[in-house]
């Protein structure tokens, strides 16, 4: 198939239709929303924790859970900003950089995994972002420790800045998405179905769950050295327990295995961690109830979000995305009675 | 570690002292191991949110000594009550939902719960500072040669043995017991031979959450604790039971004494600073070479 009959074909598809009218969308929307806030951190944070969450769900599109992606977020943040302001390599260099050494670790850690069932593999990830935390704040001379250093970014902030960042998300979204079509996508679904039966026809499963490890990776560390340059600022508080879990929560809420889930979810809790504190008055008549705290607002919050995360894992296994899913196709099934009615 | 300010210590003496505290912590992660072990060795489900229900269990205790006056020895029964309740509900309301699905799915669910269960503690209790369980033996300690051990701690670890040999007897000797071994084995040759297995698993889940919160009411006792407290030792029971082997009482016995003291004797070398860093290496290196665990036998 040449290039104009993909792209008529891909013209056709109704998600590919989808996909260009929301980044026509995000291209347009800092032209009128002015506020530097939403633009330079709510929406700059929705693209690149989309990039991160994508990231993760790549990995678990091959049966490995990570929880402790923040090693690979932090790692990518660090690098990013220690070779640009040390070596005086150009920030975007450095972005690369950044992924590539994330990358690397990546794949050791990926090697040590190689063999673990999924609970195994959640706690061997989980201590590796504890060791890496541990030896970061240990050689605070270099990483800045608990007060962190300023990092430079490649684009001045905030338009310009916006635009690289979606520009590099995207074309790493689409590369993700690629390679879950691709034949390596299929090797990694057929041994997140069974690695029994994945192995039995042939699928070298070692070497498809380290490609997963290594491309995951190289994208989480890319999408730490863009968190670190859209908040001119890096601190090993990157390495918290909550941003291994975010992505997976982001993944998870908004639809498992999916391209878009990862993209909705990181939208959703974005907006939830952003825009919740300003209910936070609201909640405090209910400050009396509850005498741990001086206000009641953060803790409720988060447990709300627990149950979310609950909920949607119980009652909604493939998540918002399937949600929307099923609207779409009752308003389409709507139409066509119309049009037979007609 | 309040005691070396008080009195001069070799550094022999020191770390014998660190040492003994590794063993009393590894009492601890025993009971937060085993429970873990059983719910895992009898239902197959890993529950990312056990220390959670350990730190319950510490503010039971705590409500219960201070408010109601209780001995905090007696209030280790209410809490281990209280929160086999709590493991009762989470077994039908969450994690029965999930059963049969895909693994990660359990993962996701104690994610949650870690998450609900925190933040509600917070909202309860404390915010930002420790607490401690009051106990009339606090301050009074043996001497044993240079290193000494308080009463509390000497308790804690009789304790720990009396709930293990009822544990033991209790999956050896009673019916439910041999119910819960028959469902661990194969569940549905269980079912077929007329075992109510959800009823088996809520039991289970139960008697594990019990001793979660056993262990908490103990840690409250011997340590200050924080609604934040739960986290780090469900991923040290974890690696107890991979040391330790699946489904073995005796492995996570000796797993745990063994973390307890290693832990305990890296912080004390270290400052504390490597205490967690280098447990996990170890860990990590351990199922690089075995990565069933070191006793642990093939499958799941």
């Amino acid at each position: 198939m040449d290039f104009k009959a993909i792209l008529t074909e891909a013209l056709k598809s109704r998600k590919f239709q989808f996909a260009i009218v929301a980044l026509v969308f995000v291209t347009v929307l800092p032209l009128f929303v002015r506020s530097p806030y939403l633009v330079g951190h709510v929406f700059m944070s929705m693209i690149i924790f989309a990039l991160y969450a994508s990231s993760w769900n790549l990995l678990a599109y091959s049966g490995q859970g990570s929880l402790g992606h923040a090693a690979f977020l932090g790692i990518g943040g660090f690098a990013s900003a220690l070779v640009a302001i040390r070596l005086g390599v150009p920030p975007i260099v450095g972005l690369f950089i950044g992924g590539l050494l994330s990358a690397g670790l990546g794949l050791l850690v990926g090697l040590a995994c190689v063999r673990l069932k999924s609970w195994f593999l959640a706690m061997v990830t989980f201590g590796f972002s504890i060791i890496i935390v541990t030896i970061v704040s240990e050689f605070d001379d270099v990483f800045g420790g608990m007060i962190g250093f300023a990092t430079p970014s490649f684009l001045p902030q905030v338009l310009p800045f916006y635009y690289g960042t979606l520009a590099i998300v995207t074309s790493s979204i689409v590369a993700i998405f690629w390679v879950m079509k691709s034949k390596w996508g299929f090797a990694f679904k057929a041994i997140r179905e069974n690695e029994l039966e994945a192995k039995m026809i042939g699928i070298n499963t070692a070497k498809y769950r380290l490609l997963a490890f290594i491309i995951s990776t190289f994208f989480a560390g890319l999408a730490g050295g863009l968190l670190a340059e859209s908040q001119l600022f890096i601190q090993n508080d990157i390495f918290s327990a909550e941003n291994s879990f975010l992505p997976l929560i982001m993944a998870v809420i908004g639809g498992l295995g999916t391209i878009e889930g990862p993209i909705i979810g990181s939208i959703i809790i974005v907006s939830i961690d952003s825009f919740a504190p300003l209910a936070y008055p609201l909640l405090q008549p209910l400050n009396p109830l509850f005498p741990g705290v001086s206000t009641v607002g953060p803790s409720l919050q988060f447990v709300g979000l627990g149950l979310f995360l609950i909920v949607v894992v119980i009652f909604l296994p493939k998540g918002i995305t399937s949600l929307l899913h099923k609207l779409y196709d009752y308003l389409r099934e709507d139409e066509t009675k119309k049009v037979k009615e007609k | 570690m309040k005691l070396t300010s008080m009195i001069p210590l070799t550094i022999s003496s020191g770390l014998a002292q660190a040492l003994l505290f590794g063993v009393v912590n590894g009492c601890i992660y025993i009971l937060l191991a085993t429970g873990l072990n059983l719910i895992f060795g009898v239902m197959k489900l890993v529950n990312f949110a056990h220390g959670e229900l350990l730190m319950v269990g510490a503010f039971v205790a705590y409500e219960v000594t201070t408010i109601a006056g209780l001995n905090p020895y007696v209030s280790i029964l209410v809490s281990m009550g209280a929160v086999a309740l709590i493991g009762i509900l989470l077994e039908k309301f969450a994690f029965r939902k999930v059963r049969g699905t895909e693994k990660l799915n359990e993962i996701f669910i104690s994610l949650g719960l870690i998450y609900v269960f925190q933040n509600l503690a917070t909202l309860l209790w404390v915010e930002n500072y420790n607490i401690q369980i009051p106990s009339p033996l606090s301050g009074l300690s043996l001497p044993l040669g240079e290193v000494l051990l308080s009463y509390d701690r000497i308790l804690a670890i009789v304790i720990v043995i009396v709930i293990l040999i009822g544990l033991v007897l209790l999956t050896k000797k009673t019916k439910i017991g041999l119910a819960m071994r028959a469902t661990s084995q194969k569940s549905d040759a269980a079912m077929l031979m007329g075992i109510n297995i959800n009823r088996v698993y809520t039991f289970t889940f139960a008697v594990g959450a019990a001793l979660a919160g056993a262990a908490g009411a103990l840690y409250g006792i011997i340590l200050p604790f924080n609604p934040a407290i739960g986290a780090l030792p469900t991923i040290k029971a974890f690696a107890i039971i991979i040391l330790g082997g699946l489904g073995s009482i005796p492995g996570a016995v000796i797993g745990g004494l063994l973390y307890g003291i290693a832990e305990n004797a890296t912080g004390y070398l270290t400052n504390g600073t490597w205490q967690d860093a280098v447990a996990f290496a170890l860990l990590i290196i351990v199922l690089v070479i075995r990565p069933t665990g070191l006793f642990g036998e093939k499958g799941e």
